[in-house]
């Protein structure tokens, strides 16, 4: 095992394109995984807070602390985890983990009452309200800073675009919606508040497309090779697979074919269908972006 | 420090010197050269190229660190990591522009199953696993007044090692007369290793 | 998993009691470059250059710097081993078992005692060329003995039967480098001296560098643009095997087209001027024998040694003793006519303008009758050198690719003068204290230059009297050979059997040498080792050779040894040019880890007990030409420090023994301009004109003609031309790539793939285990690049590898790097990597020199893919 890992290194090393592995394969899936999660997480948090769903931000939390979990799983040194405080400064991921905390300590601050009556504070104590206010605050945190993450590593030209924390954000959105409609249809609530919040989610998924779209085409006609050669492997190389499947398929095609109904009429079924396909897209979207990035290859400018 | 191109065979030395002088596991490189080809046959050429961490000015591996693990240091702008502080993210690799920072994932013994050789028991296993890994322009040894290992025993003398702030040195006249350039000037992150052209 | 090592306290642990930095030698290749070995605790941590020293300059290659993974492989043997399977072959497991060095010691010296009794002949000793500390003791163990049958195996045969053999007559020297201080052209001829491989691989590559910087032109001539190519002004892509086309067309261009040539110096410094009669050989004095030349001064015909050099006429036809005669020069010139740029381009595949142009270059680069003041003394300038070795000379045709290459430097006066093609260290006028050691050229009678030092007993030059043949290798009869491919070849038995050869090779004591993987296929050279009767073998590790072993000897590796001459003699791995005469040895720094023994101890402890001891003494005292009083006592067993004491008090004086060079690691004194270019104050003469070789062949004739063998009368002419390999004749459809290696920077022949640091850097290599194969043929040929291809032979013979589709390569090439493909479970690291060139060769007389029995290492092949196999 420990062979084959070490059999590749000198493959990619060899290559005139390397890609970057540590952040999606290996211990590196943790952390795709864990970004996901905290991602959703934030996006349930807003959307629940806005359609004052509580069940939705109990998930979220829930959700945000399996995400914390896979964070210290990917990290190579997870016992000295709490260091990654230190250096908000310049680091987005310093600002991330301080955003995590926050939200879980708020969260866990401003649920408990609400979840058990015999909480030594209440639902509407100081603490509680300190609580939201800090979960809001970690939960903009989280929703911001993943992107920057990705457009403040030089060395991976296809994730420098200005255009990722935007696109972040959106995924956010997006997930949030999706779980917030998986939430309702668990709870039973009326398909009316689904359709609705279908509205919003079609709305939000097309920003998505539309900003995949630039993002694509901006690296596949920017000047460096390194980007171009990212969406060669989305679009025909080593990830295509989940690009095609995962993000065209289960993310777009399966939801569109039951939105429009196609499939079957909008039943509470459907709706946790489409959200469910919407969430499982969301996370190989963010799986073969991060697996499509290629290093910065090492040249001479005399060439 | 500054590399001529124009003396340099692609030998491997640099890269085997450094492995011998910290004792790296293996797929760690902090050292390496690069071979292409430019043109078409026959006016076709073979160009080597040895990397290695460019001590950024602005380097963006600091700037991505979380725990301030990745620093410089103050006295010779070296840039370093603090292996007890590293949690092993890997933002820096995705930081670093120049492909020179390796995740020294797990303990990785160069005869495989036969296990540790009495050198690695020695030199290698002071390695951390779980963290990352790469140059600091042999500080050690430069403290102790030596040149890196890497410049001390390239058998071409292609490279040198001094003080670029000083521009009397060795190395600030190379650079000048020879035009030396610094790979990825676009990135901005100011490299403290040049290049003098074939 | 995350705890802290057991190692990671080392830096807080108090002072280590043990630390120390001792002085040695490397022994990963040849070149014996100057080592400090760091040991702290028992181990050694780390391996630097010596910057004392005059050989590597205190600077390593990656192999040098990587000794340690090698020193502490697993795998190293540790004990004796027994097989106890008595079948031998390819993937047959010996049955190794674990006995005592007595055991052992005694069923050898039981061998070598009957064998002794019997016909000290029948063994062969044979040794690795990369470990230089084994010539002495090896040589001097069969000298003892009484066996003439010492081989290298692939050593020597695929890198020296030409290359040696041109360097020792020409040049008084086992190999040829520019004066890189001084030389402003150098024009390699499938070499990479100072860029990867070679004589003094490491020293040179600094010399080499300097000289580019300083503005040195270099033109590669070279199927592939690896290593030297890489870094030349300009890049000479040929056809394989075409070198003597290019430089022979060149000579014309320079003689013929420009009328540039040095006569001055042919006159004084070559055979230039001596007469030829019609027979083609030399007119010579009735008196004294000595041959004439035309002494335009006095106008009649007297001998060399009589007229001065300027007066020697070197063209113009004579008439003298009643014979129409001309100078060898004369002769010399029409030949080259034939030599067309035109028909070079034919050849070669280089323009006709490109060879016109490069001759030219190297007229004028040479400066011919400028001179140069060097430290005080005034000497010819020269500064433009041809310089060939393993590629131009591995081929049918190598003494004459060899010989028209030098041509070269003879024709413009730069061998051995500043800036010109040097000798390794020719002449030696010895420490200031002792003078020793003392060697220069001498003249023979006909005032040809002998070499005042060799690396064996049997000089290049004079020629040997052709005589039925007392060694196995066949080297007595075809006296221009120097390693034989007639040990191993199919045909072995035949020729044996043909040339009367009265005893058949029974016992073989093998030193390192994997001849398994460094002569040709496997399966010849396993038929030719399952024949030996009993087989011992000195080595490191379980090699694909040890499967046919009977009984392997645990070795000390170069950091458990010791050896008191490791660059000497001079003329091998000394770098050349002017600077220091440097002295090293090589001393352990740290004892074995289990039962292995040094070999040099092993071979005075089985002369004992073979009851040879005192014969093994006298040689020793001969090859390492130790003076009273620190000759060898016949009758008491010396073990190698002693022997080592022996050597350095009688070259340096009774203060400076083992002991004082343990310490200081290496002697130096500079060197002097008289020494360095020794050329202009020896008066010794080269042949430009081999005037014996259709005699030669003429009395190897009246051997081998009863016997059916007819010696080819163009590989036995005078002066050189171009003659085809079996890989120019093929015609057949499809056959028609040509297959030929290269050393890589970062491998030793077959030793070092088991090291796993350049094992490492080997594998991140674009081309070291790969087939490299043009771009645009490949793609003609539908490969795609990384694909795995197969080669195949016409014979049958197969390959297979990943191809590197590349510009850097000549259209009809197939460049393989190394001695890679190990199949021995006793070196994982190595087993399976890279592609196993020689499984392509046959080795046989049909691919063998007929002059100087030199195996043809160009081979045709066809291209095609091949099923997926471990790269
Ligand atoms: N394809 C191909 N074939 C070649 C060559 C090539 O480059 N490519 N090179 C050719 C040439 S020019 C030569 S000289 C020959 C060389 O051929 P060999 O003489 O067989 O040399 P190596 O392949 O280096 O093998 C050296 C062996 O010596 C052992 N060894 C190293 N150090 C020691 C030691 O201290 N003690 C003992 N006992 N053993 C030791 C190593 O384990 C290794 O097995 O090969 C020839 N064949
Ligand atoms: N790194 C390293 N150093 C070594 C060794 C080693 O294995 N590795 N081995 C040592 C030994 S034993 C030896 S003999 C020397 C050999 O040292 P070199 O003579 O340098 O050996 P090669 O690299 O085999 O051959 C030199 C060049 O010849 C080219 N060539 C092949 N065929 C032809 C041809 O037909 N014509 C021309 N013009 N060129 C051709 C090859 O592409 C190669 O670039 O190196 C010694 N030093
Ligand atoms: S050691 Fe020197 S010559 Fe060799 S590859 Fe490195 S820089 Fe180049
Ligand atoms: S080369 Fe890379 S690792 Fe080194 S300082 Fe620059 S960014 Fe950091
Ligand atoms: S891996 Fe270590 S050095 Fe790199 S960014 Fe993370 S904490 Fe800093
Ligand atoms: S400066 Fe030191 S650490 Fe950096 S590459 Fe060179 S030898 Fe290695
Ligand atoms: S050239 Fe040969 S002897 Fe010198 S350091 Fe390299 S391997 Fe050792
Ligand atoms: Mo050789």
């Amino acid at each position: 095992m420990a062979t084959a890992r070490y059999d590749r290194l000198i493959d990619d090393l060899r290559s005139e394109y390397r890609p970057q592995r540590e952040w999606a394969e290996g211990r590196g899936l943790f952390l795709v995984i864990g970004h996901f999660l905290v991602g959703v997480a934030a996006g349930t948090w807003l959307m629940g807070l806005l359609y004052g769903v509580i069940e939705a931000l109990i998930v979220a939390f829930a959700l945000a602390c399996l995400g914390g979990l896979a964070h210290l799983a990917f990290l190579g040194r997870p016992e000295r985890a709490w260091k990654m405080m230190t250096r908000t400064a310049s680091s987005w991921i310093a600002r991330g983990f301080w955003g995590l905390s926050l939200f879980l300590a708020g969260g866990f601050l401003c649920l408990v009452p609400e979840l058990w009556t015999g909480a030594p504070w209440s639902a509407n104590s100081a603490l509680s309200m300190a609580g939201y206010g800090l979960a809001f605050a970690g939960m903009v945190v989280l929703i911001v800073y993943m992107g920057f993450v990705y457009t403040s590593s030089k060395a991976i030209p296809f994730w420098n675009s200005p255009l990722h924390p935007v696109l972040y954000i959106a995924y956010a959105c997006r997930g949030g919606t999706a779980a917030l409609i998986i939430v309702m249809t668990a709870s039973s609530r009326p398909i009316e508040t689904g359709s609705a919040l279908l509205e919003v989610w079609m709305a939000i998924t097309a920003v998505v497309a539309v900003l995949w779209l630039l993002e694509l085409q901006s690296a596949a006609t920017g000047g460096n090779t390194a980007a171009r050669r990212s969406v060669r492997e989305l679009l025909a190389g080593r990830v295509a697979l989940y690009f095609y499947g995962g993000i065209l398929v289960i993310g777009l095609a399966v939801p569109a074919v039951l939105v429009a109904g196609i499939a079957a009429p909008l039943s509470q079924a459907t709706l946790a269908a489409i959200g469910l396909a919407s969430v499982v897209g969301d996370f190989f979207m963010k799986y073969s972006s991060i697996r499509a990035g290629i290093y910065l290859p090492l040249r001479t400018h005399h060439e | 420090m500054v590399i001529d191109l124009k003396r340099c065979i692609g030998c491997y030395g640099c890269q085997l010197s450094c492995k011998a002088e910290h004792g790296t596991p293996p797929g760690v490189l902090f050292a390496r050269v690069l071979k292409r080809e430019e043109g078409q046959y026959p006016t076709v050429r073979q160009i080597f190229l040895p990397v290695l961490c460019n001590h950024c000015e602005d380097a963006p591996c600091i700037d991505v660190c979380p725990t301030g693990a990745s620093f410089r240091w103050e006295e010779d702008g070296i840039v370093d990591i603090d292996h007890d502080k590293c949690v092993g993210c890997r933002a820096c690799m995705m930081g670093c522009p120049y492909n020179n920072r390796y995740f020294n994932e797990e303990r990785l013994d160069y005869f495989h199953d036969a296990g540790a050789t009495p050198y690695e028991e020695a030199r290698t296993m002071r390695h951390q696993d779980g963290v990352v890994m790469k140059c600091n322009f042999c500080r050690d040894r430069v403290r102790a007044g030596k040149e890196p290992a890497c410049v001390a025993n390239c058998p071409t003398v292609a490279r040198y090692f001094g003080d670029l702030d000083d521009p009397t040195s060795e190395v600030s006249r190379l650079i000048k007369e020879r035009d030396g350039f610094t790979l990825h000037p676009e990135v901005g992150t100011g490299p403290a290793v040049y290049y003098l052209p074939q | 998993m995350n705890l802290i090592r057991p190692g990671e306290k080392q830096e807080t642990s108090p002072k280590p009691s043990d630390d120390v930095w001792l002085p040695s030698s490397c022994s990963l290749c040849y070149g014996t470059c100057s080592i400090l070995a760091h040991r702290v605790d028992g181990v050694v941590v780390k391996i630097e250059g010596n910057p004392d020293s005059a050989v590597g300059k205190g600077r390593l290659c990656g192999k040098g710097v990587s000794g340690l993974m090698s020193h502490y492989d697993p795998h190293r043997l540790k004990k004796p081993l027994r097989r106890t399977n008595p079948d031998k072959g390819i993937g047959i497991d010996p049955g190794w078992k674990e006995i005592s060095w007595d055991e052992a010691l005694d069923e050898i010296a039981g061998h070598l005692r009957r064998i002794h009794e019997d016909d000290p002949r029948k063994l062969t000793v044979q040794r690795t060329t990369t470990v230089t500390s084994g010539r002495s003791p090896f040589q001097s163990f069969a000298a003892g003995f009484g066996t003439p049958n010492i081989s290298t195996a692939g050593g020597g045969l695929h890198c020296g039967n030409g290359a040696h053999l041109i360097s020792g007559i020409m040049h008084a020297s086992w190999s040829i480098v520019p004066d890189f201080e001084y030389c402003n052209y150098a024009i390699y001829f499938g070499a990479s001296k100072g860029h990867g491989a070679g004589h003094a691989s490491c020293s040179n590559m600094g010399k080499a560098a300097d000289a580019r910087a300083g503005g040195m032109k270099m033109v590669v001539v070279d199927p592939m643009c690896n290593f030297a190519s890489a870094k030349a002004t300009e890049w000479v892509p040929l056809r394989v095997g075409t070198d003597a086309a290019l430089a022979l067309a060149m000579c014309n261009v320079m003689v013929n087209e420009l009328g540039v040539y040095d006569a001055p110096y042919l006159k004084a410094k070559t055979n230039a001027p001596y007469l030829i009669g019609p027979d083609g050989l030399y007119v010579r004095d009735a008196e004294t024998d000595a041959p004439l030349v035309w002494d335009s001064a006095a106008g009649q015909a007297r001998p060399f040694g009589d007229a001065d050099a300027e007066d020697m006429a070197l063209e113009g036809s004579f008439e003298v003793q009643g014979v129409a005669c001309r100078p060898a020069f004369e002769i010399l010139r029409q030949h080259l006519e034939q030599f067309t740029p035109d028909w070079a381009e034919e050849i070669s595949t280089i323009p006709a303008a490109d060879v016109r142009r490069l001759g030219t270059e190297f007229a004028t680069e040479a400066r011919i009758g400028s001179t140069i003041v060097i430290d005080g003394v005034t000497l010819p300038y020269r500064p433009a050198a041809a310089i060939a070795f393993r590629g131009s000379q591995g081929h049918m045709n190598s003494v004459y690719n060899l010989l028209a290459i030098d041509l070269l430097n003879q024709l413009v006066g730069s061998a051995d003068m500043v800036g010109g093609c040097l000798g390794f260290n020719p002449a030696c006028h010895g420490h200031p204290d002792t003078g020793r050691p003392y060697y220069v050229p001498h003249p023979d009678k006909d005032g040809l230059m002998i070499a005042g030092m060799w690396m064996g007993y049997l000089y290049p030059y004079p020629i040997h009297e052709p005589a039925l043949p007392e060694k196995t290798g066949l080297q007595d009869l075809f006296v221009l050979g120097m390693t034989s491919p007639f040990l191993s070849s199919t045909d072995a038995e035949e020729l044996w059997q043909k040339f009367d050869l009265p005893y058949r090779p029974a016992m073989l004591i093998n030193h390192g040498c994997n001849l398994m993987m460094s002569i040709a296929n496997k399966e010849t050279v396993a038929e030719a080792l399952k024949k030996y009767e009993f087989i011992v073998s000195f080595d490191l590790l379980l090699t694909e050779t040890s499967d046919f072993v009977d009984i392997v000897l645990p070795d000390c590796d170069y950091l458990e040894s010791v050896d008191s001459r490791s660059n000497f003699p001079f003329i091998f791995s000394l770098p050349g040019g002017m600077g220091e005469w440097c002295w090293p040895i090589r001393q352990p720094v740290v004892e074995p880890d289990g039962e292995q023994r040094r070999f040099a101890d092993v071979l005075a402890d089985l002369a004992e007990r073979a009851g040879f001891g005192p014969d093994y003494n006298a040689a020793l005292n001969a090859g390492l030409d130790l003076q009273p009083p620190y000759r060898l006592a016949p009758d008491r067993k010396y073990r190698s420090e002693e022997v080592c004491d022996a050597e350095l008090k009688s070259k340096f004086g009774d203060e400076r023994g083992y002991e004082w060079f343990k310490e200081h690691g290496l002697i130096k004194w500079p060197k002097k301009p008289q020494e360095v270019y020794w050329r202009h104050f020896e008066p010794v003469r080269v042949p430009i004109y081999w005037e014996w070789m259709p005699t030669v062949r003429d009395k190897m004739n009246a051997i081998t003609e009863p016997r059916g063998i007819t010696m080819p009368e163009e590989y036995y002419r005078p002066l050189p031309d171009w003659l085809p390999c079996a890989s120019h004749t093929c015609k057949t459809d499809g056959f028609d790539l040509t297959a030929f290696y290269y050393r890589d920077s970062v491998h030793t022949n077959s030793y070092t793939m088991e090291n796993p640091w350049l094992d490492e850097a080997a594998r991140l290599d674009p081309y070291s285990y790969a087939i490299a194969i043009n771009a645009k043929t490949g793609r003609a040929k539908g490969l795609t690049d990384g694909q795995p291809i197969a080669l195949e032979t016409e014979t049958g013979r197969r390959v297979t590898g990943r191809v590197r589709l590349t510009e850097a390569i000549h259209p009809e090439g197939v460049g393989i790097a190394a001695l890679c493909g190990h199949w021995s479970d006793g070196m994982p690291v190595a087993k399976g990597k890279g592609v196993f060139f020689n499984d392509l060769l046959e080795l046989n007389w049909d691919r063998c020199s007929p002059a100087n029995i030199n195996l043809d290492l160009c081979v045709r092949v066809r291209v095609g893919p091949a099923e997926k196999t471990s790269s």
